[in-house]
């Protein structure tokens, strides 16, 4: 079997002593428990200054980002940008969204995973990453991962309190609220692009070309 | 001090006077200056090349010759960081070498680092007038920080202009023996550097190194410029008209 | 991937006389030098985020056993499939048998260049499996009859938009594009259809994080997240040494990786994938399988040249090394190009095969300095350059010439009457001319610039004078 084989050889190249496995076993167990961080940038300490981070970021990445009072009124601001871009009033949402009057509105929305035909999906976060303006979406049966990806327009709902620090910090907050991981964690962080022709940068390779950020003040 | 002064094999070949200026800057920074006359090459071609026996019989030679002196020092990052990093290395299997070496190594300088560092040379003993570009060799600049050094002495000279070329920590593409085995990749490289310098109108392109120096004028010379001076920052500093 | 790397003196020159990979060559230089420069810049302290991340890649090396074990265990434990690939041929097999096992006619392929060392592609169209590379590089040499990728993240850093306008137009018999969104629009068109009808989705791994099981996947089209999302089945292809332990360990590589590569300080999707759709999901794919691959890796480990391991596949090396910004990296002949293919191809394909390119560097350490997990690169081509010369694979003139060289160079007196009579031969060629524009001994140098003059007498026959008093 290969993998016997592999690991024999390696093993045989490391010429780990016997005694000293027991010891290795125990500080692989330990740094599974620690979790140690490495060195990370200094950022704001808080919400307010995590917010304009995370803004600034993420309109360097390209993302449209719009400051709204709360979760609410989010189809009313979806609606407001689906005409000013001249878009149908139509899109697919994560079903965790469904709750939202979307009727209300006047957006017609239907709550699945995304389809090639969808101009729009509409999706929240996990939580958002200021040093980096990133979002990270972790699927689920209320969240799937297409919603973010095939539709040219994705609209995501960031509400303030969720935007965390680092990376570091949105992997405390998925093991403290989720247990483990779901099966695709994704960190979008802008439309989708390619730079392989030329070095030219192109928005809208295979993901997404607009990516437009709803921030919920008070949520 | 007792300094001991690492000709280099380039200069002692194709440029005696570059050896002649890093006397003069030596003494003028107050320094005895000894040149151990059995001195031949620091025997980097070797240890590059994958020649580690005569790169350590090498190393030995010269470790003998100027371990006796309070500094040694070479106009050449790339000989000052083999001797620096290289040999404490090459001599690895030998401990009595090896402590030897790391001796050394510890008072091993390139001259621009060692006349701004140590010696603390003030005046220069030339008054070179024109306008340059300073090209960063690799050694010098990555081995041994040497970076600031050179132009701190060049800008002491009042008539003198340094301005700055795109690229100019970029290698020139010499590479010790590299500069014939891939000759052609190697002329290219130094092309581009070239066009860099030139691009800024200089009277001379200096830098603290013979081998890129040799490359540089090579190439210049080939691509017919015969206009652009190639100088060893110690030619700089000591030319008088 | 067949080799091409023992010709690669050929490569070379053919890379040189060139003039539209020269003038392509040209115009990419740079850009790639001058975001990381801006990018590294925002980390407060990028010195320290480099050590850590050294610190963690040897961490894993020097325990690669458990580390591969746990991150089994843990995959497994979350319903993945874990084999094991001695070599590239065990690859393709493995891959092969699994797309017939799950009656798959297309494979959807993001970046992985771990294929390209097992040459799946040819594998895949053997069995009556069409591939389709996703990544717009990849895609591109793809249509263009499989031609090699120049870079191990901008596959074709050395076309043109023009070579690029004219195959697009050919391939899918569409009116000619100049424009080079117009043209991304169609590959995306293209592509898409092909996302939604692959039955599987292959793709490399960035990282295997050891504590959840899971694989990272770093792109910056979405192609990754294309093929890991529509298809059935995902198939993830990965050196055995691409386990980071936690995802704080992922994180902190993170800083690392999209800067030193395109100096982004995050790649547009980073995705973390764990186990397979749960029955309740609307989407993702329901079989995921590991292949774990050696391919000549495990030969490194213990030796000198275990810390190559911690290569993270960035391609900083490559983007500033001026080597690779002459002749491209199609000239150097295998997968891995620049300073760290001049490494690893000898190492993984055995260094008879590919003794030349440890010698095409000019150890000018600009790869050693940008390395983001500090491989010393230098050192390593040196120390190629050692066993090259101890197999006695290189050829005896050179070797001749070396040693006597340094025969002559621990004889101080013959030396010093070899250097005087050289002196004299080089000013008596030179005469009159400043510089030598052909030299014999040295036809290299030559060939593309002077040999400048000697001043005249030797240091050491001068400073004697000098010393006796005129």
């Amino acid at each position: 079997m290969s993998k016997e084989q592999i690991l024999a050889e390696i093993r045989r190249r490391l010429r780990r002593p016997q005694e000293s496995l027991q010891a290795a076993q125990a500080a692989l167990e330990e740094a599974l428990q620690q979790k140690v961080r490495g060195p990370m940038p200094a950022l704001p300490p808080d919400a307010q200054g995590l917010r304009e981070r995370f803004l600034a970021q993420a309109e360097r990445h390209a993302s449209c980002c719009e400051r709204i009072a709360s979760i609410e009124v989010a189809p009313w601001a979806v609606r407001r940008f689906l005409d000013a871009r001249g878009l149908p009033r139509r899109a697919v949402i994560w079903p965790s969204l469904a709750e939202l009057d979307w009727q209300g509105a006047g957006v017609e929305v239907a709550a699945r995973a995304a389809q090639d035909a969808d101009l729009v999906g509409i999706t929240a976060c996990f939580c958002a990453i200021a040093e980096t303006g990133s979002l990270m979406l972790c699927s689920s049966p209320q969240t799937p991962a297409t919603v973010s990806l095939l539709p040219p327009t994705h609209i995501a709902l960031v509400p303030a309190s969720r935007i965390v620090a680092t990376m570091e910090d949105a992997w405390q907050l998925a093991r403290a609220e989720l247990g483990m991981l779901p099966r695709a964690v994704n960190f979008v962080s802008g439309p989708s692009r390619t730079g392989d022709i030329e070095q030219t940068i192109v928005l809208g390779a295979h993901g997404p070309a607009h990516v437009h950020l709803l921030l919920i003040e008070s949520a | 001090m007792r300094v001991g002064l690492l000709v280099t094999c380039l200069v002692d070949l194709m440029r005696p006077r570059i050896g002649f200026a890093a006397l003069e800057l030596l003494e003028a920074a107050g320094c005895t200056v000894i040149v151990p006359e059995q001195q031949t090459c620091c025997g980097q071609p070797a240890w590059n090349n994958g020649d580690r026996a005569n790169a350590a019989r090498l190393a030995k030679k010269l470790i003998t010759e100027f371990e006796g002196c309070e500094y040694l020092v070479a106009p050449s990052g790339s000989c000052a960081d083999h001797v620096r990093h290289g040999y404490p290395r090459i001599l690895a299997d030998e401990p009595t070498w090896q402590a030897r070496a790391q001796a050394l190594a510890a008072k091993t300088h390139e001259l621009a680092d060692f006349l701004v560092r140590i010696a603390c040379l003030q005046k220069m003993p030339g008054n070179f007038a024109g306008r340059i570009t300073y090209h960063d060799s690799c050694s010098g600049l990555r081995g041994l920080g040497v970076k600031e050094q050179p132009r701190a002495l060049l800008q002491k000279l009042p008539a003198l202009e340094l301005v700055e070329m795109r690229g100019a920590e970029e290698c020139c593409g010499f590479g010790g023996t590299f500069s014939v085995k891939f000759g052609a990749v190697s002329a290219a490289i130094a092309e581009r550097k070239c066009h860099q310098a030139q691009a800024l109108g200089v009277d001379a392109i200096v830098g603290g190194d013979l081998g890129c120096l040799l490359n540089i004028e090579g190439k210049l010379r080939r691509m017919g410029d015969a206009q652009t001076k190639v100088m060893h920052f110690a030619e700089v500093l000591t030319a008088k008209d | 991937m067949e080799s091409r790397a023992h010709r690669f003196r050929r490569n070379i020159a053919e890379a040189l006389a060139n003039p539209v990979l020269q003038a392509n060559l040209s115009k990419a230089k740079g850009k790639f030098v001058e975001k990381r420069a801006q990018a590294i810049q925002e980390l407060d302290d990028f010195e320290a985020t480099r050590e850590a991340a050294r610190e963690i890649r040897d961490r894993v090396l020097a325990n690669l056993d458990l580390w591969l074990e746990t991150f089994e265990a843990n995959a497994r434990a979350r319903g993945a499939t874990v084999l094991w690939a001695k070599d590239g041929n065990e690859v393709s097999r493995l891959v092969v048998e699994i797309a017939k096992r799950h009656g798959v006619k297309k494979v959807v392929k993001s970046k992985s260049m771990l294929s390209e060392e097992a040459g799946l592609n040819q594998a895949l169209l053997a069995a009556g499996i069409e591939p389709v590379e996703t990544d717009l590089g990849e895609y591109i040499l793809q249509i263009n009859g499989y031609e090699p990728p120049s870079h191990i993240i901008a596959p074709v850093v050395h076309k043109s938009l023009d070579e690029i306008a004219d195959l697009f137009a050919r391939t899918h018999r569409t009116p000619r594009k100049t424009e080079i969104a117009a043209l991304t629009r169609e590959a995306r068109q293209v592509l898409r259809e092909h996302f939604l009808t692959a039955e599987m989705g292959v793709t490399g791994g960035n990282f295997l994080i050891a504590e959840t099981g899971s694989v990272a996947l770093v792109t910056n089209e979405g192609n990754g997240r294309m093929v890991t999302t529509l298809p059935r089945v995902h198939v993830a292809i990965t050196g055995i040494e691409k386990i980071v332990p936690t995802l704080e360990d992922l994180s902190t590589l993170m800083r690392l990786l999209p800067r030193s590569a395109t100096g982004q300080s995050i790649s547009n999707y980073v995705s973390v994938l764990t186990g397979t759709k749960n029955p309740a999901e609307l989407d993702g794919p329901e079989h995921l399988y590991f292949i774990l691959v050696d391919n000549g890796r495990t030969r490194l480990l213990g030796s000198d040249y275990q810390p190559m391991l911690r290569c993270i596949r960035c391609g900083a090396c490559m983007n500033h090394c001026p080597v690779y910004q002459t002749i491209g990296g199609q000239a150097y002949g295998w997968v891995y190009p620049g300073p760290m293919g001049s490494v690893l191809t000898p190492l993984l394909l055995g260094l008879e095969k590919a003794h030349d390119l440890p010698y095409a560097a000019t150890l000018c350490n600009q790869c050693g300095v940008v390395c983001p997990v500090k491989i010393p690169l230098p050192e390593l081509l040196r120390n190629l350059r050692e066993e090259a010369d101890k197999r006695r694979l290189r050829p005896w003139r050179e070797r001749l010439a070396l040693r006597a060289w340094a025969w002559i160079a621990l004889r101080p007196s013959l030396y010093a009457l070899a250097s005087r009579l050289l002196v004299r031969y080089l000013a008596w060629l030179a005469e009159g001319r400043g510089g030598i524009s052909v030299l014999a001994a040295a036809p290299g140098w030559t060939m593309g610039r002077n040999f400048p003059a000697p001043e005249g007498e030797t240091f050491r026959t001068r400073y004697r004078m000098r010393k006796r008093g005129p």
